[in-house]
């Protein structure tokens, strides 16, 4: 899931750096971009290109190995085979979405070993809509729907941006993501329009859920940090505001066509502008919670750890004298 | 009970409940990769089980999902190995080693049964289960081969597994009818194959392999009697779907 | 204990309050392999992306399932990263083997006639395998941001040498952005008697999109409750 703008996680300085690159490899590495080209991890790059590519590909597969949690959740206790096996699929498609992640970010020099070390000491970010809890199964549909579908519109965007091994890993990742919706749909689709229990649960958790997904894409540009260069090197491919508009023209008449409402009496969309009107997220609260006070910061953490160390003994016992590490390639 | 019923209880009662375990491990595998991989071979035993409970169903059963989330431990017919909790890896991947060697000689054995609707899944199945098996042999063989601490564990887990493993072959009083009809060759040629099958991989690892048909085996579970983990079990998988009995989900 | 809404969770016993962790040592999550699939019988092997393994076995056991296990597939291979030879990458509508040092004349010369793979019982081959050469794999990048491509297999006695040799080989491949080149010994594959592991994989249809097909049930919703459109 989950680029890196739902993190709010960019350097509140202006990016700076510039200055000790050698210019000709500079314009040269600007050119291919503006041509088109990928960047490969054989190339030169400027080191900011690499550190922030780097945080924002380490970010997006913690929020995926971190977003399995939520809807793991549920997985022993998903209703009739049907969704059984489809929430089995989609969480293990999510753990497969970071161990792609993690691979495209070892090609630009940090190992899976320091990622996972920063994650499990909570010195990472990750999408901070996983810090929040499913405590019904509806909880887990509507993240399965509409986190998914959030997530999409920024991979998509991303998936056109200049690192190579990223848009590899984006591709194979959209190719699934398209199940998820799908999936995500279905199921709230079959709660909303069911019997009044489910309506009910449903209602109840999609209130629970919609201030979390309105802060999904991250503050409005208008509060945002000067990213223009990272828009320039194709590190980040659309405006938090953009995907946000994006998003609610999509599922708000989605949402609303199967009987749910959404709890927010000012969000409507001005047609004048185009854009959608919404109370605005308290991003206060927002920060207090990626700064580790959620409800559910302790525990996604310290999963991962238990994970990790519990795993230790296997991994030690695997491990042979002739293993050596070099970056994967690509 | 109707041997054809009696054997695809039996079948699809283990895999069902062995998925649900094995699904327990999703997102919290020793490394991303195996994760993945045991969270596959999870679902293709839900998948397994589908079927068979589909055969069933043509047979005049009731739904797979009222079969699989409304009945209670007494009217399951898994084996106890299968509803053990999932413990630590070295014992997941035991049981895992151990019942997916009788799974794969069984459905070898079933493809080619009399019912030919089961003969067909059990055709089809084959090389799904080939992979589960080069899964187990190589962990088994990896890990059996490894450091003290991975052979210590991998020795504690086989000795705690195996007697529940011979419970996969306790008989029902419809055996005699199931093996001269041609449904399956019968428990006792299956146990035969699987000692023979596991006993290869285990000769290339470091633990030692106690005279297995001496030991007394963990019976009960084909005929309704299980441990204290069955019924929690269910309760947790139908948690939701007794919420609403008359739900779509 | 940190009380989960996962029954999994709880059952773990999750410390309230854990201490720092340690830092991961080096290969805790082991070295890599890089895994190529083929998606139809005759298709060219493609570069899917790496998996982290302690042995090639192992990797063959991951791969299968993260990189084949949604689409239909009839082989694999993985090998170990640092089995790989890499040349510079150059630009989309370039040529990599340009970027390979030039030869002097005498190398030019022991390097020609192009040598092939192994084939049946040629003298000449045998003979150049009994003096040290060995099968490449050779792979190629053809644009940026797309995936490596098997193209066949060279005899040479060194990477640097088989390189040499591809590009002499596969001479009329334009453009090509990135070559791969591994010693065929290093790769672990599928043979044709393992196809069957992925019969089923496109049966698996609750994992594909298309099985959710909803709309009929929220035009039933909308015609029972009069919902037309709800804005
Ligand atoms: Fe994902
Ligand atoms: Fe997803
Ligand atoms: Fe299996």
């Amino acid at each position: 899931m989950y680029g890196s703008a739902s993190t709010h996680d960019l350097p509140t300085t202006a990016l700076t750096g510039l200055e000790n690159e050698d210019p000709i490899l500079l314009a040269e590495f600007e050119a291919r971009i503006n041509r088109g080209e990928k960047i490969e991890p054989g190339d030169w790059m400027p080191a900011l290109y690499r550190k922030q590519l780097t945080r924002m590909i380490e970010q997006h597969a913690h929020s995926e190995i971190i977003g399995s949690l939520p809807e793991g959740t549920w997985i022993t206790r998903a209703p009739g085979f049907r969704r059984k096996m489809a929430q089995m699929a989609k969480v293990q498609d999510e753990v497969g979405h970071a161990q792609l992640l993690y691979s495209a970010a070892e090609t630009l020099g940090k190992t899976r070993e320091e990622m996972l070390t920063d994650l499990i000491n909570g010195k990472s970010k990750y999408s901070n809509v996983f810090n929040y809890p499913t405590p019904t199964w509806a909880d887990s549909n509507v993240i399965s729907w509409l986190i998914d579908a959030g997530a999409i519109v920024n991979q998509l965007a991303n998936a056109k941006g200049s690192y190579g091994p990223y848009c590899r890993a984006l591709d194979r990742i959209c190719a699934e993501e398209a199940f998820h919706l799908k999936y995500g749909h279905d199921a709230v689709v079959h709660m909303a329009t069911g019997t009044p229990i489910q309506r009910k649960m449903m209602q109840e958790a999609l209130n629970r859920w919609w201030p979390a997904i309105m802060t999904f894409f991250g503050p409005s540009d208008k509060m945002s940090v000067h990213t223009e260069i990272l828009m320039r090197w194709k590190v980040k491919m659309a405006s938090n505001d953009e995907c946000r508009n994006q998003f609610l023209d999509m599922y708000v008449p989605k949402i609303l066509e199967i009987g749910l409402t959404l709890p927010d009496a000012n969000l409507r969309k001005n047609e004048e502008t185009g854009q959608w009107e919404f109370t605005e997220p308290d991003w206060e609260d927002f920060k207090r919670v990626i700064n580790g006070d959620g409800p559910c910061n302790a525990e996604r953490i310290a999963v991962r750890r238990a994970a990790e160390e519990n795993g230790a003994w296997v991994r030690r016992a695997l491990l042979t004298p002739k293993a050596q590490y070099v970056r994967p390639l690509a | 009970m109707n041997p054809t019923l009696d054997l695809l209880y039996r079948l699809a009662d283990d895999q069902l409940i062995l998925g649900h375990r094995n699904s327990e491990w999703n997102g919290l595998g020793p490394i991303l990769e195996e994760d993945i991989a045991f969270s596959s071979m999870a679902q293709d035993k839900l998948g397994h089980s589908l079927q068979l409970y589909s055969l069933l169903h043509a047979l005049g059963e009731a739904e797979p999902d009222t079969v699989a989330f409304t009945r209670n431990a007494p009217q399951f017919h898994c084996c106890q190995l299968v509803e053990l909790p999932i413990g630590e890896y070295d014992f997941s991947l035991t049981r895992h080693f151990l019942f997916d060697h009788a799974e794969l000689l069984r459905f070898e054995a079933l493809a080619t049964s009399s019912y030919e609707p089961l003969a067909q899944v059990a055709r089809k199945l084959r090389g799904e289960l080939k992979y589960h098996a080069l899964h187990a042999n190589t962990w088994m063989k990896r890990l059996g081969t490894a450091t003290d601490e991975a052979i210590e564990r991998m020795q504690r887990s086989l000795d705690f597994t195996l007697p529940y493993a011979l419970g996969i072959f306790e008989k029902t009083d419809a055996e005699a009818e199931i093996i001269s009809s041609g449904l399956f060759v019968g428990e006792d040629e299956l146990r035969g194959r699987w000692l023979e099958s596991i006993s290869k991989v285990l000769a290339q690892t470091a633990l030692e392999v106690p005279d297995v048909l001496a030991l007394t085996p963990v019976l009960g579970g084909r005929h309704g009697q299980h441990t204290e983990h069955l019924q929690p079990l269910l309760d947790e998988m139908a948690e939701v779907f007794r919420l609403d009995p008359t739900a779509d989900w | 204990m940190i009380q989960s809404h996962d029954p999994r969770m709880n059952r773990l016993g999750l410390p309230d309050a854990p201490a720092t962790a340690a830092a991961k040592g080096a290969l805790d999550q082991f070295g890599t392999y890089e895994a190529f699939h083929q998606k139809k019988e005759g298709a060219p092997f493609v570069y899917v992306g790496p998996v982290h393994a302690p042995e090639a076995d192992v990797a063959f056991l991951f791969a299968k399932e993260q990189y084949s296990r949604r689409f239909a597939c009839t082989g694999l291979w993985v090998v170990p990263t640092a089995a790989i030879t890499v040349t510079d990458y150059v630009g989309d509508q370039e040529w990599a083997y340009d970027s390979l040092p030039l030869l002097t004349n005498q190398q030019a010369a022991a390097t020609a006639p192009p040598a092939g793979p192994r084939s049946g019982d040629d003298t000449a081959a045998e003979a150049a395998y009994a003096a040290g050469e060995e099968d490449y794999d050779i792979f190629h990048l053809k644009k940026r941001g797309k995936a490596h491509q098997h193209v066949g297999k060279v005899r040479a006695s060194s990477p640097a040498q088989a390189l040499q040799v591809a590009k002499a080989v596969f001479s009329d491949q334009r453009p090509v952005v990135n070559v791969w080149a591994a010693r065929s010994a290093d790769f672990l594959r599928s043979d044709d008697g393992d196809r069957d592991i992925w019969t089923t994989t496109p049966e698996k249809k609750y994992r594909d999109a298309i099985s959710y097909k909803v709309q009929d049930r929220i035009e039933r919703f909308k015609a029972e409750t009069g919902t037309s459109q709800a804005d």
